[in-house]
């Protein structure tokens, strides 16, 4: 919040819009709600704008004289405005959501293997339990298969993420739910990436490979060409228009030649 | 020794990966390496250094913590939150238990080896009991705030002390809570740097911690009290590893600098009993980060990101002064990674997850001895094979013809059929392989390319035959009843009537392919054989072992050949004995029978058998002859070890046809060049 204030002179109007919005979720968010002058409900986003030109032309202008009264009114019917636009904007993403709700149950439903083959992956995996546990990853594997049976026993349609990559009686499958291997894999992404900044993060003191072998060629008394002529790194975004610019061409030539 | 064309290769672009974690065996005296590609491999220290196993890497399986417990049993934990045990006899991984507490950062084993301690992302020790065939979960303690890098049990296995980041914690293992927490100072050189990570702790018997840890400090602290009790500066860079000495009289520690450090325990006068921990010996073996250190009774064991094992010998622990005194610096690994289709000229490089087929440039010029001939066609990349699938390859092969090429993981093995028709090459596979088929830890074809040996890892040997584009199961050698060793090494004799295999320390089994049976055994030496090969016509079986031996038996006769016998009972020359890397391939001249072609990562050599051997005061590495000098004089010095040492280090080394040799050489330079940036270093004058 330290960091709002400068930003909330350089952009007076949208003051009432940050009390509107109450506690910003993330300091982040409550910058861009506040640099594009649009609290994040989104409600009172255009006038507010509209407000900030009114302002810029002003000031070339002398002031107009205005009563209390009509002022009052004015704003009033400006509170009114908002109040609706709000409340209007909120019934229609109800709408919205709604219908995505129901897209989403539909596209479950389509998903979703036949039940006879549901039962019997269920019945499999139990006989499978109680068959004595083979070498790999067995106990891994089991309690997967368990979390699996309860998930599709108590609540099938709402199941989150389940997948099943094959179907079959022998051992050439591997059922496993995807949502654990993502929170799994994500946990070990950033462990690696963690290793990676202790090791070679800012501030840890390396240098280039390249550096590092021509340090023994200095001292050499016949000096060696570097290991490493080129550096790739120069002039990506070039080599990245000329990319994109050579297969634009090509699709354009293929055309042609097409007619 | 005839003149030989020599194709000399330097386009297999291997790298190996970086070492992760040592430990070391003292039962045994063994060495277990883990590699940032999950590889672990087993090194024999009494057998000569031979890595006599290894466990293939796989991508989801990142290695961070390695121990040996309860004797002869290895566990490895990752950052895939899963514990695993090794199968060292059938060559498999035995189970892999989650211990749901995240990424697994560390693990240790109790002095007694009946419990195992893991160290994970989330906080939390867990406790672990070894049952004779699994592990059981037996409890957590405390939940410290953040990851647990490092672990260490008191040798009374009353404690542990665990190593976090900015602190270290002390528990009680009875009841598994932390009774000391000790800060690490973040400070470094009076500069508040980052987070300050323990890399390493060590617990003593008396009760001292040692903690190294990422600003550089190796520091000493009493755990009864919580304390600081001495601090050592040695590095600029991170302080990666820690190992201690059973008798607690010296700890090795290695730094990101690649420098590692020997402390020891001195007197702090002579003949007084007051010792003292101190700095006695640097040692820069490494280029790049330590991140594993090991120490044995008598040697300091480095591991690192510049992809070198070295061992290193203290001097004043060798009674003998001989050569295994010596510094050992191993670096490419002790099988063969290439393979070579001899007719058509073409090379099949093995790698971590693809396969690389490759076509050999020819000539046409023509020029004296020594001389470098310009190619007139260049070497042509044919194919690059992808694996599916995380796992890394075991091993591969490609036939003598060239148009078949088998590889195999740790759960698959795949055959390809390849095609060419002129520029143009066809790749098929042969789907539908048997389900006995599912992993090879060696696979061979044979001479005519019509039969496929695979070398199962239950011990087992497949014959197939192959027609085209299909195959046929022909027999399967079980192995002998109560044996479950896995066959490593297979040989087959150029008229397909013989098959040796041989495993890590059983002998050398024949097999007669013709009548499906076992022919003979070859009785079982103490080292493990590092090659094999059965000669043309003959039928000599050559075997290499790991001390450098070289034994050759007759199978026809099923006895050692006399010339065999005669290099026994006169010795082999002490030099050749002292050669530091095995010998991983043999091969025969077609046409000149009295030859052996053997080479290790070195040198190359020939064995002419009809020449006599030579004796300890004979020069062993005679220079090659001038071409003036005169033929008597040539004839007197002349022995039968003819070694070029003109190649290295040498990965592969084979006999095209009778005047022409192809060379896969590996240049450490283009090594360097590949692996991760290293830490700056001021160096003086650059």
């Amino acid at each position: 919040m330290v960091q709002l204030r400068p930003r909330a002179s350089r952009a007076p109007v949208s003051a009432s819009a940050m009390v509107d919005e109450g506690q910003p979720a993330s300091e982040e968010e409550a910058e861009h709600g506040l640099l594009l002058g649009q609290p994040s409900s989104g409600a009172a986003a255009e006038p507010l704008e509209e407000d900030e030109e009114g302002d810029d032309e002003l000031d070339d202008e002398a002031p107009e004289e205005l009563t209390f009264a009509s002022a009052q009114a004015e704003a009033k019917e400006e509170e009114r405005r908002v109040r609706e636009t709000v409340r209007r904007d909120k019934t229609l993403l109800k709408e919205k959501r709604k219908r995505r709700e129901e897209l989403f149950i539909e596209q479950k439903k389509r998903k979703l293997l036949p039940d006879t083959i549901l039962e019997k992956l269920t019945t499999a995996s139990q006989t499978s339990v109680k068959k004595s546990p083979a070498k790999l990853k067995e106990v891994n594997l089991q309690k997967k298969n368990e979390e699996c049976e309860k998930g599709s026993d108590s609540k099938k349609a709402k199941e989150k993420v389940q997948k099943v990559q094959t179907v079959g009686q022998n051992k050439s499958y591997l059922a496993v739910r995807l949502k654990d291997q993502d929170l799994r894999d994500s946990r070990q992404e950033a462990a690696k990436a963690f290793i990676q900044n202790c090791l070679y993060g800012p501030g840890t003191n390396r240098t280039t490979v390249n550096k590092f072998l021509s340090l023994d060629s200095k001292r050499l008394p016949v000096k060696k060409a570097a290991a490493q002529f080129l550096n790739n790194a120069w002039g990506s975004q070039k080599k990245q228009n000329a990319k994109r610019f050579r297969r634009r061409w090509m699709v354009r030539k293929m055309k042609t030649s097409k007619k | 020794m005839g003149e030989f064309k020599v194709h000399r290769v330097r386009f297999f672009n291997y790298v190996p990966s970086g070492i992760r974690c040592v430990a070391y065996n003292n039962q045994s005296n063994r060495l277990a390496v883990s590699r940032t590609d999950g590889t672990v491999e087993i090194y024999n220290l009494s057998a000569n250094y031979f890595q006599e196993k290894f466990f293939p890497g796989h991508e989801s399986r990142a290695t961070e913590a390695l121990c040996w417990a309860n004797g002869q049993r290895l566990f490895s934990a990752g950052l895939n939150g899963e514990i695993i045990e090794y199968d060292l006899q059938a060559l498999n991984i035995k189970y892999a238990m989650d211990a749901f507490g995240g990424p697994i950062w560390s693990m240790a084993a109790s002095p007694n080896g009946s419990q195992l301690l893991v160290g994970c992302e989330d906080g939390s020790v867990k406790l672990f009991q070894i049952t004779p065939d699994k592990i059981q979960f037996e409890r957590n303690f405390d939940r410290q705030k953040s990851r647990i890098l490092s672990l260490s049990w008191h040798p009374a296995g009353t404690h542990i002390a665990a190593g976090s980041i900015d602190y270290i914690s002390v528990f009680d293992v009875k009841s598994g809570s932390a009774i000391h927490k000790m800060l690490v100072d973040r400070q470094y050189m009076g500069v508040s740097k980052r987070k300050c990570i323990i890399w390493g702790v060590a617990f003593l018997s008396d009760g001292t911690v040692i903690s190294v840890d990422s600003a550089g400090k190796v520091q000493f602290w009493d755990s009864a009290t919580g304390t600081l009790v001495k601090n050592h500066l040695i590095a600029n860079a991170d302080v990666q590893s820690i190992a201690i000495s059973d008798q607690e009289d010296s700890f090795v520690v290695g730094t990101a600098e690649g420098t590692v450090f020997h402390f020891q325990l001195v007197s702090v006068t002579s003949n007084s009993s007051e010792k003292q921990w101190v700095r006695t010996k640097p040692f820069q073996h490494h280029t790049h980060d330590v991140r594993a250190v090991a120490h044995s009774p008598i040697a300091l064991i480095s591991g690192g990101t510049d992809t070198h094992l070295v061992i290193r010998p203290l001097m004043e622990k060798v009674e003998v002064k001989n050569y295994d005194a010596a510094l050992r610096k191993i670096t490419f690994p002790h099988r063969r990674l290439v393979s070579c289709a001899k007719k058509k000229q073409l090379l099949l490089f093995q790698f971590a997850h693809h396969l690389e087929l490759w076509r050999l440039g020819s000539t046409v010029a023509t020029g004296k001895n020594g001389d470098t001939l310009p190619l007139s066609k260049n070497a042509d990349h044919l194919l690059h094979l992808k694996t599916k699938g995380p796992e890394n390859i075991i091993c591969s092969c490609i036939s003598p013809c060239g148009s078949w090429i088998a590889y195999s993981t740790a759960s698959r093995f795949f055959l390809y059929r390849l095609n060419y028709e002129h520029d143009n090459i066809n790749l098929q596979r042969v789907s539908k392989m048997p389900a006995f088929l599912r992993s090879a830890l060696q696979i061979l074809f044979s001479e005519d390319s019509t039969k496929l040996f695979v070398a199962s890892n239950q011990g087992s040997l497949h014959v197939i035959r192959l027609l085209e584009g299909s195959f046929k199961h022909l027999h399967t050698f079980q192995p002998q009843s109560g044996t479950v060793e896995s066959m490593c090494l297979l040989a087959v004799s150029p008229d397909g009537n013989w098959l040796a295999a041989s495993g890590t320390s059983a002998g050398v089994h024949v097999y007669n392919v013709k009548q499906l049976k076992l022919h003979c055994t070859v009785p079982a030496y103490n080292f493990p054989v590092t090659a094999l090969a059965i000669a043309p016509n003959t039928n000599n079986l050559v075997i290499a072992h790991s001390d450098q031996q070289v034994f050759e038996y007759s199978i026809p006769d099923k006895q050692y050949t006399q010339w065999s016998r005669t290099i026994q009972k006169q010795g082999f020359h002490h030099l050749w004995l002292q050669r530091d890397t095995p010998i991983t391939h043999i091969s025969f001249h077609p046409k000149r029978p009295v030859h052996i072609l053997l080479h290790d990562a070195y040198m190359f050599c020939i064995i002419d058998k009809s020449l006599p051997l030579p004796n300890d005061k004979t020069l062993l590495y005679n220079p090659l002859p001038p071409t003036n000098e005169s033929d008597i004089i040539r004839r007197r010095t002349a022995h039968a070890f003819k070694i070029s040492k003109k190649y290295k280090p040498l990965l592969f080394m084979d006999l095209l046809d009778e005047r022409t040799l192809v060379a896969v050489e590996r240049p450490l330079d283009d090594i360097i060049a590949q692996l991760p940036p290293p830490i700056k270093k001021k160096k003086f004058g650059t």
